[in-house]
């Protein structure tokens, strides 16, 4: 008995230790815990990078996380640049996005930048509290003679932090709203029907696709983001001059309305799962979704589905001033770190790439789906091909014309924190039937508080 | 037992084995099929296997990845049972008041989480020079608390008698312990040895974090990597997962009786 008592009491100790051990083994040492007491300044930081260009080497190492997408820019870059440059090699280093971050947060509380590679791609929802936060990752490219006017304001204030340039903008997020075209004509209605809406006629004409065809109109990740999308359609920040605007903020209160009385509705169905979120578009359990352009790779995995999607803009909302049919979600935006030794390189390769190539735009277009926040792409022929998968639309003409709408929205460096006080309100309203002023003066709160902290 | 009692255990042991096994079928069924039948949860097995292979090497460093995994985990595991078994060897048999007071100190280590560590650990091994080789991944987790329990656990049940009788033998006291103790205690060896390599095969964060470079990749980088994209394909992914998991499955499979033998300290 005393041996199966001790066979219990390991197995739940081994459990235990298993679950530490996906973050690397119970390390533990009372050496590295005396290092934590001391202070950062000690250490000293070190030059004996190899990731680094030395002099005369063209290799500049870079850091990203789409194989399909934004690491394959990168190759294509690479190869436009070697014409000029026979010598210049990228160093392409493949990450998550989530370690990126925690990596660029360990080098720079351990004062140790040395690690960081020359050039790494950050989410633009990241670069204001990352810059705030951890100044020393990044060098200032304000100077580095890139031209920002080719590039659409809203987009560039998301890599601004206080007038200083600290990313060249790559992707664009511009929010579509994709739509099932069959299932909407199902209900005796067509495409056109769904643009240039407001919410109220949008779920008039919604119902009565649902109605049709038995399944919801739109399909939702769950959480905040649609409604963040929402309320930046409507220009209204949730923190204007470093204070927070969501307790009294007009727009969000209708956004939650509406997202609330559709979810009643069956208008729009909730996923908390990203994955079943996805499945729900490519197994037509839902005849749209809306959210950042980026999700029409996803809504495109389903090749049977051809030609049954249109593109049409977002509705806007009721009775609010500055409403429009347009927001963002999502996007990337080149950074260079402080690390790198070869800066003039890294200009170079910017400024002839991502920062003036319409050759290269031209190609990410059809081979990689992305689409270029480098205005002067757009004017392009590739921009002008109709997709077979969207009935012959011509989406990402249209795409690139709704980005150039898109108000200016800004979270501050408090983007996170604005999204997770909102998905609580969000869940709280949708599950549990919460007053909505009180779930908003909540998120209000919640966000103070972490701002004060 | 009576004959209810019976039906109902073994209804709750089906209901178990089902909810263990189905991920592991999920997870074969997914690496066979296309990303769309995945994500639309075909529960068959599908022919779509060559081509999520093809495209999983087109995509990554596959080779690359299963070499340091497996350089990374043999390593350390080596590393870990010597340290460890002579630290529980030495904690039990030389025991005094000192080294019991040292080995509660340990234990409460164990409640350190890993994170609270991981900068100021970073912080040394860059000082150091270490960064991006193995070292800096297995320096931290060689000497781990659970393990030199476990060996010291052990020990208490390894005969006395054996060490005076190799003592009046003339048996040096490393000796007894290379020559005596490893062989006696092969299961739990067996054990320390699974746990190990499962820890040091799965292990992510300090890994991303200490190799900076492509060419340290491990296979849990490599699944993370597949799944980082705008769309994933689910079914690359899954073979991903299972080729991952592959090397564990098979090591648990083979000292799966020492490893239950080993856990409650038996000697053989």
């Amino acid at each position: 008995m005393k041996k199966k008592n001790a066979a219990a009491l390991m197995a739940a100790a081994m459990a235990a230790s298993l679950l530490v051990g996906c973050g690397g083994g119970a390390a533990s040492s009372s050496a590295a815990t005396s290092t934590a007491e001391s202070t950062p300044a000690e250490s000293k930081v070190e030059s004996t990078a190899e990731s680094t260009a030395a002099d005369g080497d063209e290799t500049l190492t870079v850091w990203a996380w789409d194989p399909n997408f934004n690491i394959y820019a990168l190759k294509q870059a690479e190869a436009i640049y070697q014409k000029d440059h026979p010598n210049f090699k990228l160093n392409i280093e493949e990450n998550v996005y989530s370690d990126i971050e925690t990596k660029l947060i360990t080098a720079a509380t351990s004062e140790d930048y040395s690690t960081l590679p020359d050039l790494f791609l950050m989410q633009d929802y990241s670069y204001h509290k990352m810059v705030a936060n951890f100044p020393g990752i990044y060098t200032d490219l304000t100077d580095s003679g890139l031209d920002w006017d080719k590039f659409s304001g809203g987009k560039l204030a998301d890599s601004t932090v206080d007038g200083h340039h600290y990313g060249l903008p790559f992707d664009n997020g511009a929010s579509v709203m994709a739509v099932r075209s069959d299932m909407i004509e199902n209900a005796g209605l067509t495409v056109d029907d769904f643009k240039d809406l407001t919410w109220s006629e949008f779920e008039e004409k919604a119902q009565k696709v649902v109605d049709a065809n038995g399944v919801p109109m739109l399909t939702s990740s769950g959480g905040s983001e649609l409604i963040i999308e929402m309320m930046q359609s409507a220009g209204a920040s949730p923190v204007v001059d470093g204070e927070v605007k969501i307790a009294d903020n007009a727009a969000l209160k209708e956004s939650l309305t509406v997202y609330k009385d559709m979810v009643d509705k069956g208008i729009l169905a909730e996923y908390t799962d990203w994955d079943q979120y996805i499945a729900s578009m490519n197994d037509g359990k839902a005849a749209g979704v809306i959210n950042g352009c980026w999700i029409m790779s996803s809504v495109q995995a389903a090749a049977d589905q051809s030609g049954k999607w249109a593109i049409v803009n977002m509705p806007k909302l009721d009775g609010i001033d500055g409403a429009t049919n347009y927001a963002n979600c999502g996007g990337a935006s080149w950074a260079v770190s402080s690390n790198c030794k070869n800066t003039e390189l890294a200009f170079d390769f910017l400024k002839s790439t991502f920062g003036s190539s319409v050759e290269l735009y031209d190609d990410l277009l059809p081979n990689a789906g992305a689409i270029s926040s480098y205005l002067p792409a757009a004017e392009s022929d590739v921009y002008n091909q109709p997709s077979e998968f969207y009935g012959g639309q011509t989406v990402y003409k249209d795409i690139v014309e709704f980005a150039g709408k898109v108000p200016a929205f800004d979270c501050g460096a408090y983007y996170s924190d604005v999204r997770s006080a909102l998905t609580d309100a969000v869940t709280n309203i949708v599950q549990n039937n919460a007053d909505i002023d009180s779930e908003m003066q909540n998120a209000q709160d919640t966000v103070e508080f972490n701002i004060a902290g | 037992m009576t004959k209810g009692k019976k039906i109902l255990a073994h209804a709750v042991l089906i209901l178990a084995s089902f909810l263990s096994v189905f991920p592991l079928y999920y997870m074969l069924c997914g690496a066979t099929n296309t990303s769309i039948d995945v994500v639309r949860g075909k529960l068959i097995p599908g022919t779509y296997l060559v081509e999520n292979f093809k495209s999983l090497v087109a995509n990554q460093n596959l080779g690359l990845a299963m070499a340091n995994s497996f350089r990374n985990a043999i390593l350390m595991t080596l590393i870990t049972l010597l340290v460890c078994s002579i630290a529980g060897y030495g904690f039990e048999i030389y025991h005094d008041k000192a080294k019991d007071a040292l080995m509660s100190v340990l234990l409460l280590a164990m409640m350190l989480p890993f994170v609270a560590i991981m900068i100021p650990l970073f912080k040394m091994m860059s000082h150091w020079g270490l960064v991006n080789s193995w070292a800096a991944f297995v320096l931290p987790s060689i000497s781990t608390p659970f393990m030199i329990m476990l060996f010291r656990q052990a020990s208490r049940s390894f005969p006395n008698d054996i060490i005076e009788a190799a003592r009046l033998d003339g048996l040096s006291e490393i000796g007894i312990f290379f020559r005596m103790f490893v062989p006696i205690m092969r299961s739990t060896y067996g054990a320390a040895m699974t746990v190990t390599f499962m820890n040091a095969w799965n292990s992510y964060l300090w890994p991303k974090v200490v190799f900076q470079s492509n060419a340290s990749i491990t296979m849990p980088m490599l699944v993370a990597n597949l799944k980082s994209g705008y769309s994933v394909d689910y079914g690359m992914l899954m073979l991903g997962v299972l080729i991952c998991t592959l090397p564990t499955a098979i090591i648990f499979l083979c000292l799966q009786k020492s490893f239950a033998n080993g856990i409650t300290g038996a000697v053989k």
